[in-house]
């Protein structure tokens, strides 16, 4: 796995899952707005700043690819949000976003893979480049505009920045600015620096002056940088114009070269109710520079004025020791301090943060800093090197903060969710299950056979309660709501709405519901072939036909899901055109998968044929579905889990899908009863009684297939021996014992050899070799060792019910 | 008869770069031989637990420190008859790339040999060979040619 730089590799994790987040929030944002129909300021930030982290964190891990399309949207936005172009076609926008967004997320699925290569995002940056050639070209008239003050500001004192640094103005401060590398063009990107400064300097410099006009100053740009000497309006502090630099796009990096000594206090008198916070990270959290990003941009949301120490947090992943070292200092200004406080612990990452009280104590004591007159000092040496003078910044700073930290951390709670590696979760359910195995070993040890051992026995029953409540919570930690699962569908349904033209509304119902979280992400697949289904096949093509059958017009396709006796069940609905069943009779018989003649069919059996192999309704293979693999994946991936699939269809009122999962998949409550040599366990929860035979009961049919009378109903009867090809060890009925099962609302009599006991077992799917033979449509869900090492084998009743 | 060749140590797994070490076993007086990246380690005969309705050259399952491994019996699959297990059957654990792992009955374990690649050629065409179908190689040593079989084939095909 070379995929990362060496060191990186350990935060790969980190960085999948937090980009994976990012991005499925991406998604959230424009389904919200798409469905307004507008871009609220509050979204077109959120967009921003999501593609703004995702940048830095990708090229941190050095993938270019990423970060470049992330910026090319960034940019994109950035555009939006400063010139609120007339956006012509919205479609586009959110087609492009979509795509990038899509494209990002293969590519994060890519580098979970051993073999990794960057995939080349070129042509989706073009399509960018041009949507964002577009907006410009709507907005040029204003850019020149805005454009020819900046100029006229910049003709009279040009040539001047050399002198700057001598200067004897008080407040004059002088940074020298970096564009990313091959960004092309620096000189106009100079400008827009200017353009975007101009409005908060009273004076304002740079050098070479002749940006605008002279293409050929790109170069000296990219050699020397470029050098902007400015005096920030009243009211507004140095470090709030360098931070326009630094967010203007393709800025590398944006250095202080000369800052006369009165600037600490120029600042200062503008910050008078503004607060000071150091933040500190939990340890070890790596990537400190980014989590204070998205500190920064966090409380950014809430205020304006936010400036932040080290500055450079962005560009320069060194300062992440920085941080580790002395904190994170952040500084903001905002009626409500006490909102961003909680903003800013709730952050992720954030161990704990203190006030610096504000104002008056800390800054004077930063100008007074003896490093700002010697870096001023410094400066006219033709600021030899750039990168000394923010370096010296922080340090200076850093001298000032102690005497001012005297305040403790107020309120420096810790946040209440982690993040845990998933393996982790695994490694510890496994270790619980093998824990139950062990206590069972131990308190039914065959050495204890016949004592008499009361406070062993009181220990015992301890140990078990706390056994079952340690699975309990083990259990609940991997439980998962299923929104995240839902609201995946959302956007399937959005581009299915778009490219076949149909109007359906998308409900969730108690998208709260929790499943474990090894199910969920089975549970992606199949759900989205659902979704798929029902919106291509399930509503109606022509709206008319809608009408004509007295619906509204606007289509329903609802996901809910709910609990129910020890399983989740998920329904896919919609209340389309329903599934013909003579259609599918006659589709199945044409394809010659009919097993008995077709009229002794019943409706239930019919529906369900469309999840058999190669089955397709639909005449058409379109984009989304006819193939006919679809329902058949579904159907796979269900039983994978251990649920069922099943369909409900009123011709043409519409169909369901009905999915019963587990709730957990790995520990089950069993019976275990035994067969000639064989141990089988049968789920307590499909268990409804167990019996001995008396003669009276048994009832045979004309085929000689047996039945057992329960109470005046008749079951049949399923001998285990006899399905499963074993030696029995109680052949006779009347010696063995009958377990009447349950499931799918049908019910049969089990016949076993006797039973052996209740216990809990921990579930081990049939290796892939095992599975290939169908042993799940025998009835075999998996196997389980017991305590004295021996196997089991766990029976998956319904499928015993509809096999024998 | 004692072959004439080198035998690596038979406890360190010698991972070769090439990767030519072969372990040799027994099934019914003929020498077959598998490569040891697939060979996880070899145990005696234990308690195969049954599983119903599975083809008959699989016999079932075993515990190995709480993972559960099919077990299949080389005799039945090469259609040979199954004799009694006795202190010399073995069971060579695989393990696949994938990380399964499936156990094989064998009469007994030989030893381990590095092969030099230039000895193993390409199976002959033949059809009457009857367990041609899982050999992958043949395997040309001084003491004679032995078969090297296909792991991949073992467990798949059918």
């Amino acid at each position: 796995m070379a995929k990362f730089e060496a060191g990186m590799e350990a935060m790969a994790d980190m960085y999948v899952f937090e980009t994976t987040s990012l991005l499925e929030q991406l998604d959230q944002i424009l389904m919200k707005t798409e469905n307004e129909s507008s871009f609220g300021e509050e979204e077109i930030n959120e967009i921003f700043r999501t593609m703004h982290t995702i940048k830095g964190s990708s090229a941190m891990m050095g993938l270019e690819n990423m970060s470049k399309l992330a910026h090319a949207i960034e940019d994109m936005f950035y555009i939006i949000r400063e010139d609120h172009p007339v956006i012509s076609s919205m479609e586009s926008l959110y087609d492009l976003v979509f795509n990038a967004s899509d494209l990002m997320k293969a590519e994060i699925e890519l580098l979970q893979e051993d073999e990794y290569t960057p995939t080349d995002f070129t042509e989706q940056m073009n399509k960018i480049e041009d949507f964002v050639a577009v907006l410009k070209g709507g907005e040029a008239a204003p850019a020149a505009n805005a454009a020819a003050p900046a100029q006229t500001a910049a003709a009279a004192p040009a040539a001047q920045p050399a002198a700057a640094p001598a200067n004897s103005d008080p407040s004059q401060t002088m940074v020298r600015v970096f564009f990313e590398e091959d960004c092309k063009m620096e000189n106009l990107r100079a400008l827009l620096v200017i353009n975007r400064i101009s409005e908060s300097c009273s004076k304002l410099e740079y050098s070479p002056a002749d940006i605008e006009s002279n293409s050929e100053t790109a170069e000296t740009i990219v050699k020397n940088g470029f050098d902007v000497t400015f005096i920030p309006k009243s009211g507004t502090s140095i470090d709030a114009v360098v931070d326009t630099i630094k967010t203007t796009p393709n800025v590398k990096n944006c250095n202080i070269i000369s800052q006369t000594a009165a600037i600490g206090a120029a600042a200062a008198p503008a910050d008078d109710d503004s607060t000071t916070v150091r933040v500190h990270f939990e340890d070890d959290c790596k990537m400190e520079n980014l989590r204070a990003l998205l500190v920064v941009n966090n409380v950014r949301d809430v205020c304006d004025n936010v400036s932040f120490e080290p500055a450079d947090i962005e560009t320069n992943s060194e300062s992440a020791k920085y941080i580790v070292e002395n904190g994170f200092t952040i500084r903001f200004k905002s009626d409500k301090p006490k909102m961003v406080l909680q903003v800013i612990e709730s952050a992720p990452s954030v161990k704990s943060y203190e006030v610096i009280e504000n104002t008056a104590a800390p800054q004077p004591a930063e100008a007074a800093a003896p490093a700002k007159p010697a870096e001023t000092a410094a400066a006219p040496a033709a600021a030899a090197s750039p990168a000394a003078a923010p370096a010296a910044k922080p340090a200076a700073k850093q001298e000032a903060k102690p005497a001012a930290a005297a305040k403790p951390a107020s309120g420096g709670a810790k946040q209440s969710l982690i993040s845990v590696n998933l393996n982790k979760l695994d490694t510890l359910l496994d270790l619980v299950g093998e824990i139950v195995i062990t206590e069972a070993m131990v308190t039914s040890n065959p050495d204890l056979k016949g004592l008499r051992l009361d406070n062993f026995q009181k220990s015992a029953r301890q140990l078990r309660k706390l056994n079952s409540e340690l699975q309990d919570t083990v259990m609940s930690i991997r439980m998962v709501p299923l929104s995240g699962a839902f609201s995946k569908m959302t956007r399937i349904v959005r581009d299915m709405k778009v490219k076949l033209g149909k109007d359906v509304d998308l409900v969730f119902e108690g998208e709260e519901t929790e499943v474990d979280k090894s199910i969920i992400d089975q549970l992606n697949d199949p759900l989205m072939h659902m979704v798929r289904n029902s919106m291509d096949h399930g509503i109606e093509d022509n709206v008319e036909d809608r009408i004509k059958a007295g619906k509204s017009p606007k289509g329903k396709l609802t996901l809910s899901a709910y609990n129910s006796s020890g399983e989740v069940i998920i329904v896919v609905a919609d209340d389309g055109q329903g599934i013909n069943p003579e259609k599918v009779l006659a589709k199945a018989e044409k394809n010659g998968i009919l097993t008995k003649p077709a009229s002794e069919y019943s409706e239930k059996e019919i529906l369900n044929m469309i999840m058999l192999p190669g089955f397709s309704t639909n005449d058409q293979v379109t984009e989304y579905s006819g193939r006919g693999v679809g329902m058949d994946v579904v159907r796979k991936n269900i039983e994978k889990i251990g649920g069922t699939v099943s369909v409900e269809s009123k011709f043409g009122q519409g169909t369901n899908f009905i999915i019963k999962i587990p709730l957990s998949l790995s520990i089950v409550d069993g019976m275990e009863v035994s067969v000639g040599d064989s141990i089988f366990t049968i789920p307590i929860n499909s268990i409804r009684e167990s019996f001995k035979v008396k003669p009276n009961q048994l009832v045979k049919d004309t085929n000689g297939k047996e039945m057992v009378m329960i109470r005046g109903e008749c079951f049949p009867l399923i001998r285990l021996y006899d399905i499963y090809d074993l030696t029995p060890g109680m052949p006779d009925l009347y010696d063995g014992i009958v377990i009447l099962v349950e499931a799918d609302g049908k019910c049969a009599c089990l016949f076993a050899d006797e039973l052996i006991g209740e216990q809990q077992v921990v579930v081990k799917p049939f290796s892939s070799l095992l599975n290939n033979y169908n042993v799940k449509q025998h009835g075999m869900s998996g196997c389980s060792i017991l305590g004295d090492g021996s196997i089991t084998i766990i029976l998956d009743v319904s499928n015993i019910i509809s096999d024998f | 008869m004692e072959e004439n060749v080198t035998v690596s140590g038979s406890t360190s797994k010698n991972y070769s770069a090439d990767g030519n070490e072969v372990l040799f076993f027994t099934i019914d007086d003929t020498i077959y031989g598998i490569e040891i990246k697939y060979v996880n380690e070899i145990i005696g005969i234990e308690q195969i637990t049954i599983v119903p309705k599975i083809p008959d050259h699989i016999k079932g399952v075993i515990n190995i420190r709480g993972k559960v491994v099919p077990v299949i019996s080389l005799r039945k699959r090469f259609g040979i008859d199954e004799i009694p297990y006795d202190d010399r059957t073995c069971i060579i654990v695989l393990e696949f790339e994938d990380g399964n792992q499936v156990g094989i009955i064998v009469d007994r374990v030989r030893e381990v040999v590095v092969v030099n690649p230039n000895d193993i050629s390409r199976t002959p065409d033949a059809k009457n060979v009857n367990a041609n179908h899982y050999i992958k190689s043949i395997v040309n040593l001084e003491s004679g040619i032995r078969l090297l079989l296909d792991c991949d084939k073992l467990i798949k095909d059918d």
